[in-house]
């Protein structure tokens, strides 16, 4: 395709510029009003037009049309679009939880709500990148407002050290990024992804190791992101240190990101690239299937089991990057829809149950709940077995749907693994389930109530069972018979 | 009709929840189950459904009674009715969400037997683990947990195994969908290495449902530690669904494998049949004993099946049926007895018939059904198993036979420690009111297997004709391949 030179489609724009406008507008307010009330009410309603018009331009493109901002370099695509999707729900959710638990654990500041807005759309500029520079910009954006929000509970020391981890961390991802990145330009002399494909393909190219290595490179940044073992060891603690609402946004907005940006890479780039690049991604799977499942099988603590699942989780969502192709990048956007769901469905119960410093969800506080809180023990218990994957609720399609993908590219025995694992997945996801039906309450459990949190659990549960019970409807919308991803 | 006998349990199930009086839920449950049992008479000639589930993907909501679930399904329904009743009279600790789990198990179990889908098949044999683990978990007895912890962890490593042959058998031999039609018309060109592994994947699902020895060591414990009531092991007993994996799966998607393994798991179900029958004899604990005697009848309907002859299709699967009933029936009886003395323990119990005639003359009546007397239930399907597996390997069949003579040992010596002897624990009520209607559906199910196997018969021939046909031809290939390349 011919490019264009600086070419703005401000519908592409729109969803971002929404997101953008909202957050400081949302920051200015909170100069003078300190209400959060407010500011969080401006940040779902800033969400909602981004989702406005993100389903235009949903519409737009499922009738055929392209179209990308900066000569494609940002991209208005069904993939993209449909990852939009994602992590505006995510992030709604995340606020909806935030609201009354930031009150109850005196952490209220109106900064919070503009913070979570700039990170989605960091976020939703990693999904729509097709140039590695505007990855990079996206990432930053979405990286630099998380790792104030995982502080934000800046008395505990948990919370500090887990803000500080997560942006030493993060800053050594970003390093392997963009080294990645220098050698991917050093070699083809491109950033955006078209170009360095046909660079990569030009007739005498002979940086071919020079190419992988920046991809590996570039793969082991964004593993960081996703928590892809051996990258995955700030997870535990920066989950788990986390105000647990941020927890859900990083477990749940963060990742759907870093996938969006590992998925399209995948699918242009690595095909191109030394076989060395493919078998990375293999053993790092491998290795994130093994010890993120095996690791969250002897975790005490609700908070921190999910923060391993969520690792374990990565992996099988990696599956379906590794089987790219149109199968792979459905199978990934509906298991990262019902990924967001049940996992800041998860989370939402737990800051109920939690103190007001996330402390007591030790397994034992969870005894006799289906007793003492029988509507939010059969909403966890809807979570955990949709993310064991349990039939008629969303985890079990997502899961078949990534297993099939993997089958049909051809990893068989990696699927082995993932299934093999699921085995273990199921123990711990239905421990607490055990605890909460088939034990007498040990603890006196807390009556936290909170309207926002109950919205959304209930639009969790409801998506959950629906998405489990009615799956066609989702997938058949990226269904196109045509690839999801721009020039694919 | 397809539809009202898979949905309408799991209706009733959520109208108990907005229903408050206990008496009303009972009186519910029991016209739910009553309505269903109906409904599932009229399964046969009924065309059944099928619409696409996810679409892109190949998966159909298909259901079709044709067939062999045309008598399954009004079997389960049956033996459901008494069920659903003793356990609204006897489970008291939240006995509404007791019903309303076995009520979703029964529509999770309609689903296995009528899915003509691979995925919705596999859908609905694993959905159905969760009510069963529920039951088990929160009624269950002191020993619950690590019994939960057992069941689950072999029934998911199996299952989980089958989703991945599952999934890799529709881009393997390049279906057009998962509905057993499409996969029918490819599945048996595949190669027979492929078969083999896939037919493999299958099997240790199956064989831990069916249970075969060695994959059969959760029962025991499951049955033990259920509910005193017995009304989650009828359940159990009915979710022993493995044989039906291989009959209407496992076997006729990959013949070539199926004619390679069959005489392995022949023998492993032979050897099943004999050995849990002969700890059946041993056993001190009734419900354990009552586990052992169904492993052992589930070893013969294995051995019907493996035999891969006509003759034994239709009676494993008509033994399936029949035990359902039986086995169901012994279950209730062992709640009853329960009931009445605190214990299961056979050394508690002696020369019961004196206070209670009328509940020995009943208990000796599902007894002989159970251990296939002729004229009753399990009898014929008992006969065509071994009768088929005898055409493929005499002496197997012969060796399974053992089980039966056994069962005739365990079967008597357990009425004796029941009803004979003198009463040294002291007199028990006799059999009244609803629990004589309790049993009346298990009476009249024993006889209507027992004396009239005909029309029932037809039904699973018209499915187990092809498989028989599909296997003959296989084994005649097999055959002359072998012979070719002499």
């Amino acid at each position: 395709m011919p490019l264009v030179l600086p070419d703005i489609d401000w519908l592409t724009l729109a969803p971002l510029l929404v997101l953008l406008s909202t957050a400081s507008l949302a920051a200015l307010y909170a100069l003078y009003n300190r209400s959060s009330k407010a500011v969080a009410l401006l940040a779902l309603l800033g969400l909602a037009v981004a989702a406005i018009f993100n389903l235009q331009l949903f519409v737009a493109s499922r009738a055929g049309e392209l179209r990308s901002s900066f000569g494609l370099r940002y991209l208005a695509d069904q993939g993209a679009l449909a990852f939009n999707f994602v992590i505006l729900l995510g992030a709604a959710l995340a606020i909806l939880i935030s609201y009354d638990y930031l009150k109850r654990a005196e952490l209220e500041q109106p900064e919070y709500y503009p913070l979570m807005l700039l990170s989605a759309s960091g976020a939703m500029v990693m999904a729509a990148a097709g140039d590695l520079i505007i990855l990079l910009l996206g990432l930053e954006i979405m990286s630099l407002a998380v790792y104030v929000l995982s502080a934000w509970r800046q008395q505990a020391r948990e919370s500090a050290e887990a803000g500080m981890k997560y942006f030493l961390l993060g800053a050594f991802a970003s390093a392997f990024l963009i080294y990645g990145i220098a050698l991917i330009y050093g070699a083809t002399g491109f950033f955006s992804y078209p170009q360095i494909v046909a660079g990569l393909l030009a007739e005498g190219f002979e940086q071919i190791f020079l190419a992988t290595l920046g991809g590996i490179m570039i793969l082991a940044g964004l593993g960081f992101k996703v928590a892809l073992v051996p990258f995955h060891q700030w997870a535990p603690d920066v989950y788990t240190g986390a105000p647990t609402p941020v927890t859900a946004f990083m477990s749940v907005v963060v990742k759907t990101a870093a996938f969006a940006a590992l998925l399209r890479i995948f699918a242009f780039i690595y095909p191109e690239l030394g076989v060395l690049a493919v078998q990375s991604l293999v053993v790092l799977i491998a290795l994130t299937l093994i010890v993120g499942n095996f690791t969250a099988l002897v975790q005490r603590g609700i908070k921190r089991m999910l923060a391993y699942s969520a690792v374990a989780h990565a992996g099988y969502l990696a599956l379906a990057v590794l089987a790219a192709g149109n199968l792979g990048m459905r199978a990934a956007i509906w298991y990262l829809t019902a990924y967001t769901l049940m996992n800041a469905g998860a989370f939402a119960v737990l800051t109920l149950l939690s103190d007001r410093n996330d402390h007591g969800d030790d397994l034992e506080r969870f005894a006799g709940l289906a007793r003492s809180r029988p509507y939010l023990a059969a909403a966890m218990t809807v979570f955990l077995l949709s993310l064991a994957g349990i039939p008629l609720l969303a985890g079990f399609v997502g899961k078949i749907l990534v297993f099939s993908a993997a089958i049909e590219a051809g990893y068989v025995s990696l699927t082995v693994i993932a299934i093999i694992t699921s085995v273990v997945a199921m123990v711990y996801y239905l421990r607490p389930v055990m605890y909460m039906y088939f034990r007498e309450p040990e603890y006196e459990p807390l009556q936290t109530n909170s309207r926002s949190t109950h919205i959304a659990i209930g639009i969790a549960v409801f998506g959950t069972v629906l998405l489990g019970i009615f799956p066609g409807w989702w997938y058949s919308l990226l269904d196109l018979g045509q690839s999801l991803l721009a020039g694919l | 009709m397809t539809l009202a006998a898979l949905f309408l349990p799991l209706v009733t199930a959520l109208l108990l929840s907005f229903t408050a009086q206990a008496q009303a839920k009972r009186a519910l449950a029991l016209a739910g189950t009553i309505l269903t049992f109906v409904v599932a008479l009229f399964l046969p000639g009924d065309s059944g459904v099928a619409v696409p589930w996810i679409p892109g993907f190949g998966v159909y909501f298909a259901l079709n009674p044709a067939g062999a679930a045309a008598v399954l399904v009004p079997v389960a329904a049956l033996v459901m009715i008494p069920t659903v009743l003793y356990a609204g009279l006897k489970v008291e600790r939240r006995g509404g969400a007791f019903i309303a789990l076995l009520l979703a198990m029964q529509t999770g179990l309609n689903g296995i037997f009528l899915a003509k889908d691979l995925v919705l098949f596999y859908l609905f044999w694993e959905a159905t683990l969760i009510p069963s683990l529920f039951m088990l978990g929160i009624w269950g007895g002191g020993e619950r947990r690590a019994a939960v912890m057992k069941y689950m962890i072999y029934a998911m490593t199996g299952s989980l195994l089958m989703l991945l042959a599952i999934l890799a058998i529709k881009p393997l031999s390049g279906a057009a969908s998962y509905q057993l039609a499409d996969l029918l018309a490819v599945t048996p060109q595949l190669a027979l290495r492929t078969q083999v592994w896939l037919f493999i994947g299958f099997t240790l699902a199956f064989a831990v449902k069916l249970p075969l020895w060695p994959l059969h060591a959760w029962l025991p414990d499951f049955h033990e530690q259920n509910h005193s009531s017995g009304a989650a092991d009828v359940a159990g007993t009915l979710y022993k669904v493995g044989a039906w994996g291989f009959f209407a799966w496992a076997l006729p998607l990959l013949p070539a494998a199926a004619t390679l393994i069959a005489p392995i798991l022949l023998a492993l179900a032979a050897f099943t049949a004999v050995y849990a029958a002969l700890i059946a004899t041993s056993q001190s604990h009734f419900k354990r004993l009552l586990a052992y005697a169904s492993l052992s009848h589930m070893g013969i309907v294995g051995v019907g099946l493996f035999g891969l002859h006509l003759a034994g299709l239709n009676g494993a699967i008509y033994l399936l049926a029949a035990q359902m009933v039986s086995t169901g029936g012994m279950f209730l009886i062992s709640g009853m007895l329960f009931d009445r003395k605190g214990s299961f323990d056979l050394s508690n119990f002696g020369g019961l018939a004196k206070s209670a005639p009328a509940m020995a003359a009943l208990t000796l009546f599902v007894l002989f059904a159970s251990i296939g007397v002729p004229g009753l239930a399990n009898f014929p399907g008992e006969f065509m198993s071994l009768l088929g597996a005898y055409q493929n390997n005499p002496y197997l069949a012969a060796f399974a036979t053992l089980a039966v003579i056994a069962a005739g040992v365990y079967g008597v010596n357990l009425y004796q420690r029941l009803y004979q002897g003198r009463e040294e624990h002291g007199a028990v009520r006799e059999l009244a009111g609803l629990e004589l209607l309790v049993l009346v559906p298990i009476v009249v199910g024993i006889l209507w297997l027992g004396l009239a196997p005909q029309p029932q018969l037809e039904r699973i021939e018209e499915q187990s004709q092809l498989l028989s046909t599909q296997l003959e031809v296989q084994m005649t290939e097999t055959v002359l391949l072998k012979g070719a390349e002499r």
